[in-house]
């Protein structure tokens, strides 16, 4: 049964993932919330199968799936209102490009933004991130790949076309 | 040369064991191509890691405080909250009816999809009697169902009773018995009487929900829940067994 020090500890990371995933610092924290609760409550019933972060991301997804259910089955919702640019250090350039990914990523298939941040962001490993999502490796792999693919087109950073690529940028 | 691996390759190698990374740094050294993708993917994680750093540095709001502690309350994730009162006007007023339309299953699979979809989201609520008053529930059900219940046991394939609720039906109460799993995923047995002739197991489905569906003598059945089409199906069968077998 995992500690309550384990859960708490997990908090940073949880916030940071809710909040990419859902471009909205108050619903990410509902989201966060929702999954503690639920965490705890279920926390006599964990196995042990995997690890405790994977566990935690796992029931965070199924609580956003379930969100995302509900929201459509109503009237659509928008789930990325137009969100403000997070503050990011640097320099103009470097910002637009930021902010360029940050829109890219919220014009992603919620699937694919979901495995992308779970390996780039949160660094999972690929089992971990598998066990989380409930898919197997090998689906992930090709999810992850799209996603970047995605992001490489939204962005504008390189030629979409196959490699080889054009040469790295500073 | 050989040919350049795909993107997939190239990521199950990127996020594999030490010796699958070496194989990727040899390959990226010979290719350029291959070390140009890398470089991109770097990048972007390098992107997002900027984008959105551990929360880390602010406190912690109270109430994610309160989570670790306290039982929790009843409540939806209010990003959804708007749709949910939609639904909750819908839910009363037959709004809804029709909005989730199975491609087959008749009133019965959809009552129980609707009836999955209200009540699935409550983090701490989903039931009104909870499964620690188990023979009180089944005998407050059975009553007003005019049915004898049982609550089949799930336990085998890992989902555990949390309870109960009564539900207005079409054609009178309904039942509503709610499982949940190690990992909080949900499912809803809806039960509810039936005229009409016996079905044998039927599928239905609604966006996020999937729902096997039958009818036993005066017993219209269904499970819902959101999992692999076999796994429910698996889950059904034994809840077909639970209710009708001495």
């Amino acid at each position: 049964m995992p500690q309550p020090d384990g859960i708490e500890a997990a908090i940073p990371a949880l916030r940071a993932y809710a909040r990419a995933l859902l471009h909205d610092r108050e619903a990410a924290d509902d989201l966060v919330q929702d999954t503690l609760e639920t965490a705890v409550a279920r926390a006599r019933q964990w196995r042990g199968d995997g690890t405790l972060r994977s566990w935690l991301f796992r029931i965070l997804l199924n609580r956003f799936r379930d969100g995302l259910r509900r929201r459509r089955a109503a009237p659509v919702v928008a789930l990325f209102p137009d969100a403000p640019e997070p503050p990011v250090p640097g320099d103009g350039e470097a910002r637009l490009a930021l902010a360029e990914v940050h829109a890219a990523m919220g014009r992603l298939p919620e699937d694919q933004r979901a495995a992308l941040l779970l390996v780039a962001l949160e660094g999972l490993s690929l089992a971990e991130a598998a066990q989380a999502l409930g898919v197997a490796e090998g689906t992930l792999a090709s999810r992850l790949a799209r996603a970047r693919a995605g992001l490489r087109q939204m962005t504008g950073r390189e030629d979409p076309a196959p490699r080889p690529g054009k040469g790295s940028r500073p | 040369m050989a040919p350049t691996p795909s993107d997939d390759d190239l990521t199950l190698l990127r996020h594999g064991t030490a010796a699958q990374r070496a194989e990727l740094a040899a390959l990226a050294a010979a290719d350029p191509g291959v070390a140009a993708r890398l470089a991109e993917w770097d990048r972007q994680d390098a992107a997002l890691r900027t984008l959105y750093p551990p929360v880390a540095d602010e406190p912690l709001p109270e109430r994610l405080r309160a989570a670790l502690t306290e039982a929790p309350r009843s409540r939806l994730w209010p990003a959804a909250a708007a749709a949910a009162v939609l639904l909750a006007l819908g839910f009363a007023g037959g709004w809804f009816a029709g909005r989730i339309a199975g491609p087959a299953g008749g009133d019965l699979a959809q009552a129980a999809l609707r009836s999955h979809a209200t009540y699935v989201v409550e983090t701490a609520h989903p039931v009104e009697v909870a499964a620690d008053e188990e023979a009180h529930l089944i005998r407050w059900l059975s009553k007003r169902l005019g049915q004898e219940l049982r609550a089949p046991d799930l336990a085998a394939e890992g989902f555990r009773l949390i309870g109960g609720r009564l539900l207005p039906g079409d054609a009178g109460p309904a039942a509503l018995l709610m499982y949940e799993d190690a990992l909080g995923r949900r499912l809803s047995l809806y039960l509810t009487r039936a005229e009409g002739s016996p079905e044998d197991l039927r599928f239905a489905e609604a966006p996020g929900a999937q729902a096997f569906w039958w009818i036993d003598g005066n017993l219209g059945c269904a499970l819902v829940g959101d999992l692999p089409r076999d796994t429910l199906r698996r889950l059904a069968i034994a809840a077909y067994h639970g209710l009708t077998d001495t």
